[in-house]
């Protein structure tokens, strides 16, 4: 009997087009629509396909189980995804970091709760329509790029636990995005046409401010306005609340300078926002915390390559342990280094590990 | 796959002979109940024939019988044309949502509404009931059987009570209805909902009774069909088909009682045999509603697990959006929400017979040790 497997369904083109790929494969596939989050809860919601969890897009993996004769299941995943996922991405912006809620929801929702899951449907393998592969090389498997320069997912996936990789099908990794698109036209799909979704699937707005006022009212209404100061603590002038700025940030400061002034550090103890020139917002190196490796030998002090943000370009780098902290030295001083945010490390197209960028 | 379909208390499989009768009715009675002409008479006399067989099955006048949608139509056109602001509605806390969220609705438009909560043997318990009236008590709506548990509810006796209290009493016997024996004229009952396709029936058809002597406005205007309470034409096949269902349902009552009784019993020594621990949850059932719980194992992996071997039962309350939580009928019982979280529900009818019901359970009992391993092997 052909052997199991979980198929995550968001109802959007990827996932449906990963259910076919397995199917070709020979596996026995079992369409899953993961329920994470309820849009009644906190507002935000803008009805469209894009709107991952609404009764469209579940009715859409239906729709697409039902046409290649598979069964479909929407499981309530809303309690694992809260305490794991949101409830961080809030704690980390008042926190005045930057998270990055996609990685939590790989590593604690999709590779924890969604395996044990598959463990209770009996089902051999999970799957998911990521852009990324799974390479297996004398019984050892690794996680590489998707082939796709322009939709490589492995970024997001550095968190998820090394053991449940050989129990993992990434059908798409080796695809690009036109061609997916391809088979879900010539298969006729529903979900063949559905936008590309770009915005944290919980806030479908993308107005994160406005989530935040929702979903922690107290908190933020406690956070009031404050000093922008620049390095040497001088003020230079007000901010509407640090957890409306990110790292980088230029616009939006109110600040006139002959040369421009930039985020370089959200101090939420002192409530206080510090700009700096251009330059001084690069750094040659980061202290890295929560690291997973995806290797059995974590490269110390190897040049590797690192990237620090999603979409950004990967660049030369060591790491260190120094007092029992990761430390990452890069070859090349790195602009905007944000604490909060994902580092990626690689051997080439290969995902070595990760972790979360404490400071610099 | 041979499937057996094990959730009867959700929606029926239509009776041969019904369906039969539909495809005939669709096919050649095709005219307009209100025209005067030969098509539309021969139209009228299905409706009016299916009026008759209805009322026949309840002891009452065909003039009492409107046809509906269904049950959740039934139970808006009461409680939205009989309670007005200021009156005071009571209904149990476990009823279809179309009479809870129907009331919420009404609460925030000025009536007041009290919720009875079941006692742990999973019916209303009268007194409460009486308890609750007050001096502008307008109506009670108590279903006659709990859909999750299959508890029967003493709706004779709160039909006397309201009666001598000049209350107004409706019942939902949605999931009664051919089960039980409903002699509407030894009840004193103002107005009952029931709907086609949980007795072997079709869909989006139901009946509202309404006692003789009791008015209601219309609750949509138009060409006055249905003793102007419910305009629009006719939707004849469905009619023509509950006709007969309801017919087939009550003219064989015993027998179907019968048949129900022994399969329930059939099942639950089945699971007894192959040694499955499981609870029996509510007391005074009608036949074939069976509410499990199966401690340790969680009721959506056993629905899942189960639906993937072709056997389909149900759990917790069915949900568009896919939520899963733990029924509040349970709870309210006195469950604890785990073993809530651990409970199914498996409902057997006419169609089923000994061989089903054995590999059903036999079938059961091999998943349950599945999934008590897999839970031990994950610690």
């Amino acid at each position: 009997m052909a052997e199991k497997v979980l198929v995550a369904m968001s109802g959007g083109v990827d996932s449906s087009v990963a259910l076919i790929k397995i199917i070709e494969q020979g596996f026995d596939p079992i369409g899953v629509t993961m329920k994470l989050w309820d849009y009644g809860d906190v507002g935000g919601n803008i009805v469209s396909e894009t709107n991952c969890c609404s009764i469209e897009s579940i009715n859409t993996a239906k729709l697409v189980c039902d046409r290649m004769g598979f069964p479909h299941y929407t499981l309530d995943f809303t309690g694992v995804f809260k305490e794991t996922v949101v409830d961080n991405f809030t704690s980390e912006y008042l926190a005045g970091r930057t998270p990055n809620p996609c990685v939590r929801c790989n590593s604690f929702v999709k590779w924890d709760a969604f395996i044990h899951q598959a463990d209770q449907l009996g089902a051999t393998y999970i799957s998911t329509g990521h852009y990324a592969q799974i390479e297996k090389i004398n019984g050892d498997y690794s996680l590489l790029k998707g082939v796709d320069p322009l939709k490589d997912q492995a970024y997001v996936l550095w968190g998820i636990p090394k053991e449940t990789l050989s129990r993992t099908l990434l059908p798409l990794g080796g695809l690009y995005k036109s061609e997916v698109r391809e088979i879900a036209r010539k298969h006729n799909l529903e979900s063949a046409e559905t936008p590309e979704s770009m915005e944290i699937c919980f806030v479908a707005d993308d107005n994160y401010k406005r989530f935040l006022a929702e979903y922690s009212p107290e908190e933020i209404s406690n956070i009031n306005e404050g000093e922008i100061v620049d390095e040497s603590g001088k003020t230079l002038g007000k901010h509407s609340g640090f957890t409306d700025y990110t790292i980088g940030q230029r616009k939006g400061l109110g600040l006139s300078f002959p040369e421009p002034r930039y985020v370089k550090e959200i101090d939420s103890d002192n409530n206080k926002i510090v700009v700096g020139k251009k330059n001084s917002l690069f750094a040659d190196s980061c202290i890295v915390s929560n690291t997973n490796w995806l290797i059995e030998n974590p490269p110390f002090e190897n040049e590797i390559e690192c990237q620090i943000r999603y979409n950004s370009k990967s660049v030369k780098c060591k790491i260190f342990i120094e007092n029992e902290a990761t430390s990452v030295q890069f070859n090349e001083p790195q602009l905007a280094v944000t604490p909060g945010q994902s580092i990626v490390f690689y051997d080439n197209n290969k995902v070595l590990g990760g972790g979360i960028i404490e400071k610099h | 796959m041979n499937r057996i379909y094990c959730d009867i208390a959700a929606t029926t499989p239509i009776d041969s002979k019904v369906l039969e009768l539909m495809v005939h009715t669709q096919e050649y009675i095709f005219g307009n109940p209100s025209s005067v002409h030969i098509f539309g008479q021969e139209a009228k006399a299905v409706v009016e024939r299916a009026r008759i067989q209805v009322a026949e099955s309840l002891n009452c006048n065909s003039s009492e019988i409107i046809f509906t949608s269904g049950g959740s139509e039934s139970n808006n056109i009461v409680l939205q044309n009989t309670l007005n602001a200021g009156d005071h509605f009571i209904t149990s806390s476990y009823e279809h949502p179309s009479i809870l969220k129907t009331a919420s609705h009404l609460g925030s438009k000025g009536i007041e509404v009290t919720l009875v909560l079941p006692s742990s043997d999973g019916s209303i318990d009268k007194n409460s009931v009486y308890d609750a009236c007050k001096s502008n008590t307008k109506l009670i709506s108590i279903m006659g059987v709990n859909n999750e548990l299959g508890t029967l509810n003493p709706i004779k006796e709160i039909g006397e009570f309201c009666a001598s209290n000049n209350i107004l009493f409706h019942s939902d016997v949605v999931q009664m209805f051919g089960k039980t024996p409903l002699n509407i004229s030894e009840f004193n009952i103002d107005f009952l909902s029931f709907a086609g396709h949980k007795i072997y029936g079709p869909k989006g058809i139901g009946v509202l009774f309404i006692r003789k002597g009791v008015t209601l406005p219309p609750l949509i205007f138009g060409g006055g069909q249905e003793n102007n309470l419910r305009a629009g034409t006719e939707n004849v096949d469905a009619i023509a088909g509950f006709g007969l269902a309801s017919e087939i349902a009550t003219s064989n009552l015993d027998d179907n009682i019968e048949h129900l009784t022994q399969i329930e019993n059939c099942f639950l020594n089945s699971l007894q045999k192959n040694d499955v621990d499981f609870m029996l949850n509510g007391k005074n059932r009608v036949p074939g509603i069976c509410n499990l719980t199966f401690f340790g194992i969680s009721g959506q992996t056993l629905l899942l697990n189960l639906d993937m071997q072709g056997i389909a039962i149900s759990f917790g309350s069915a949900c568009s959006s896919g939520s899963v939580k733990a029924s509040q009928t349970l709870l309210e019982i006195g469950m604890s929400e785990e073993d809530a979280l651990n409970t199914v529900r498996i409902s057997f009818g006419k169609p089923h017979t000994f061989e089903d019901c054995e590999k059903v359970a036999i079938t059961i009992a091999n998943q349950v040790k599945k999934l008590k391993n897999t839970s031990i092997s994950h610690g």
